[in-house]
């Protein structure tokens, strides 16, 4: 899919644009509210002439883009047994969890830490910044 | 530790000041560089949760074997079971900031009641699964208040309420032994509310304390009385800055010494007593320093006096400390005054007590008490029974001796108001025995 290009030409971070107007190059990103990641159907004041839909086979592709990692973490942020999320980084909320005798997935404290480069989990909650 | 030298009545005997091991325990309570990044309260009642649901779960099988334990969500309708969760008590009078918006402003009372228990108030029992409204008559919602968290035994109604059959709470935590009394007999003085700057406040009757504690009053009898004394605690409310300065104008330059006047007063005096034995100073609610729960320890640069002295410690409030092993547990009475507004007692000592059997210091934080949203702990809860609870601003002296099913054994006492009854708490360290001591300065006796 092209929305690979878009992604890049985008590079919106959640925890810069808590409800504001973001200051990110492209023209587009600045004209919206609410960060959103790109590529999403039929995205409003996409400047891009050629919406990802039409490289869909015809279906709208309504996940955002995000990996399986990111996937992952949501559930942990989503799980009713670690407690709220918001207020909280992902790691910190693992290692409350952690301390606290939860055996939170040893493996999600890995994919918080080693977060890098573009294509890594964002390390605040789902909900940071839209609420 | 410095050894205090007093001089005996004319003859030249000199007669040396008791010490006591001294180890200050209130590192839990200290906000070591948190910093505060828009979290919520949700944080503190999960990990109250998790702390007493653990517990409870423990306590549960010796309580009733048999039964089920549910969460909210997994009740069945006429199945009896368990469950654990906080309690929430839904009160008709609790001031709500939102009466301010409401149409009908007439309804709201302009004089605020001192307690706002009413016959219609209920129970509900919630953890992160759901809520449940509780029935019956076991439970009498005036005893129990917004945050406690309880184990209950009952069934599902068809109206969808929970009819409680029994109940059950942590009960007193397990104490460290006491360790073995000593022969010698040893002092703790306890006051509070002092309230220096207030129009209640007589210099002389402080300066009679101190000065009789100090050993400077009295034949040699006194004084060797007064040697006996090891440790000073000022449990909260020491000044009382005039309401009418904080309104936020600003204030003229000849009036900025009625701010400060009264902390230079409580200086002086506490540079007579930090000079004599070892003094801790608890913040209250009308000290200088910050509103929400814990309160950190009182500035020392408020005390450029005594706080020269290594005798002098600023503490936080609650405060935790241990004498001699003998552990000590205390608060300046923010949490028994709101326990007081919003649940009703026999006295003062019950609503003590109830907090030890709740195992939680302040049970009303988050919900009437403000408190910090710490995000991994909650600081309040007493995981160790003390040997001595204590609280201070109360009305008056009162003290009891709390027996528990584990053989524990805690001295409660409620400090008075030193401004308005002029009485001092001493504690015997050899056998946790308390009495008063009483200060007047009026002419008739």
């Amino acid at each position: 899919m092209a929305s690979g290009d878009i992604k890049g030409f985008y590079r919106q971070k959640k925890k810069h644009q808590k409800g504001g107007i973001s200051k990110s190059v492209s023209a587009s990103a600045s004209k919206k509210k609410k960060p959103s990641k790109s590529g999403g159907g039929a995205t409003l004041g996409a400047t891009d002439p050629q919406t990802p839909a039409l490289f869909a086979h015809g279906a709208f592709d309504l996940t955002d883009d995000y990996g399986e990692d990111e996937e992952r973490l949501r559930q942990f942020d989503m799980d009713m047994r670690y407690g709220p999320c918001i207020g909280l980084t992902r790691l910190q909320r693992w290692e409350r969890a952690s301390s606290m005798g939860l055996h939170p997935p040893a493996d999600l404290r890995n994919l918080l830490t080693r977060a890098s480069g573009p294509k890594s989990p964002d390390l605040e909650c789902l909900w940071e910044g839209r609420v | 530790m410095k050894v205090d030298v007093e001089m005996g009545g004319g003859s030249p005997k000199l007669l040396e000041r008791k010490q006591a091991v001294y180890r200050n325990l209130d590192e839990r309570y200290e906000i070591h560089g948190e910093t505060y990044k828009g979290q919520q309260y949700s944080h503190i009642y999960f990990t109250r949760l998790h702390y007493m649901r653990n517990l409870l779960y423990s306590l549960v099988p010796k309580w009733k074997p048999n039964l089920p334990v549910n969460t909210v969500l997994g009740l069945e309708e006429e199945k009896e079971c368990i469950i654990v969760g906080t309690i929430y008590k839904h009160m008709k009078l609790k001031p709500s900031i939102l009466d301010e918006y409401s149409k009908e402003r007439s309804k709201v009372p302009l004089a605020k009641p001192h307690n706002f228990v009413h016959p219609d108030d209920h129970l509900i029992l919630e953890d992160e699964s759901g809520r449940v409204k509780l029935a019956g008559s076991l439970l009498d919602p005036s005893a129990f208040v917004t945050g406690i968290v309880v184990a209950v035994h009952g069934k599902e109604t068809s109206e969808g309420k929970f009819f409680v059959l029994d109940m059950l709470e942590a009960g007193l935590p397990p104490q460290i032994d006491q360790p073995p009394s000593s022969t010698e007999d040893k002092y703790v003085v306890f006051v509070s509310g002092l309230s220096i700057g207030s129009s209640t406040f007589n210099p002389l009757q402080f300066q009679l304390l101190v000065d009789h504690i100090t050993g400077h009053l009295g034949d040699e009898n006194e004084q060797t009385f007064a040697s006996q004394i090891v440790h000073f605690i000022i449990a909260g409310n020491s000044v009382q800055i005039l309401q009418g300065l904080l309104n936020g104008q600003t204030i003229a330059p000849r009036d900025q010494s009625t701010l400060t006047e009264p902390i230079k007063e409580l200086d002086i005096l506490l540079n007579q007593l930090a000079a004599a034995m070892p003094v801790d100073i608890m913040p209250g609610p009308s000290d200088p320093a910050n509103f929400s729960l814990p309160q950190q320890p009182l500035n020392r640069c408020l005390f450029p006096g005594a706080s020269a002295y290594n005798t002098f410690i600023s503490c936080t409030n609650p405060h935790q400390f241990e004498l001699d092993d003998i552990q000590f547990l205390g608060t300046s009475g923010q949490n028994i005054d709101d326990l007081f507004k919003y649940s009703e007692a026999k006295n003062k000592l019950e609503f003590m007590e109830r907090t030890l059997r709740w195992r939680h210091l302040v049970p009303t934080a988050p919900n009437t008490l403000g408190c910090y949203p710490f995000t991994d702990k909650d600081p309040f809860l007493v995981e160790s029974c003390p040997h001595v609870y204590f609280v201070g601003n109360q009305d008056k002296y009162e003290t009891t001796l709390l027996q528990g099913s584990d053989n524990q054994s805690v001295r409660l006492i409620c400090i008075p108001k030193f401004c308005e009854t002029g009485v001092a708490v001493m504690l015997n360290l050899r056998n946790l025995e308390c009495h008063s001591l009483s200060f007047s300065t009026g002419l008739n006796v």
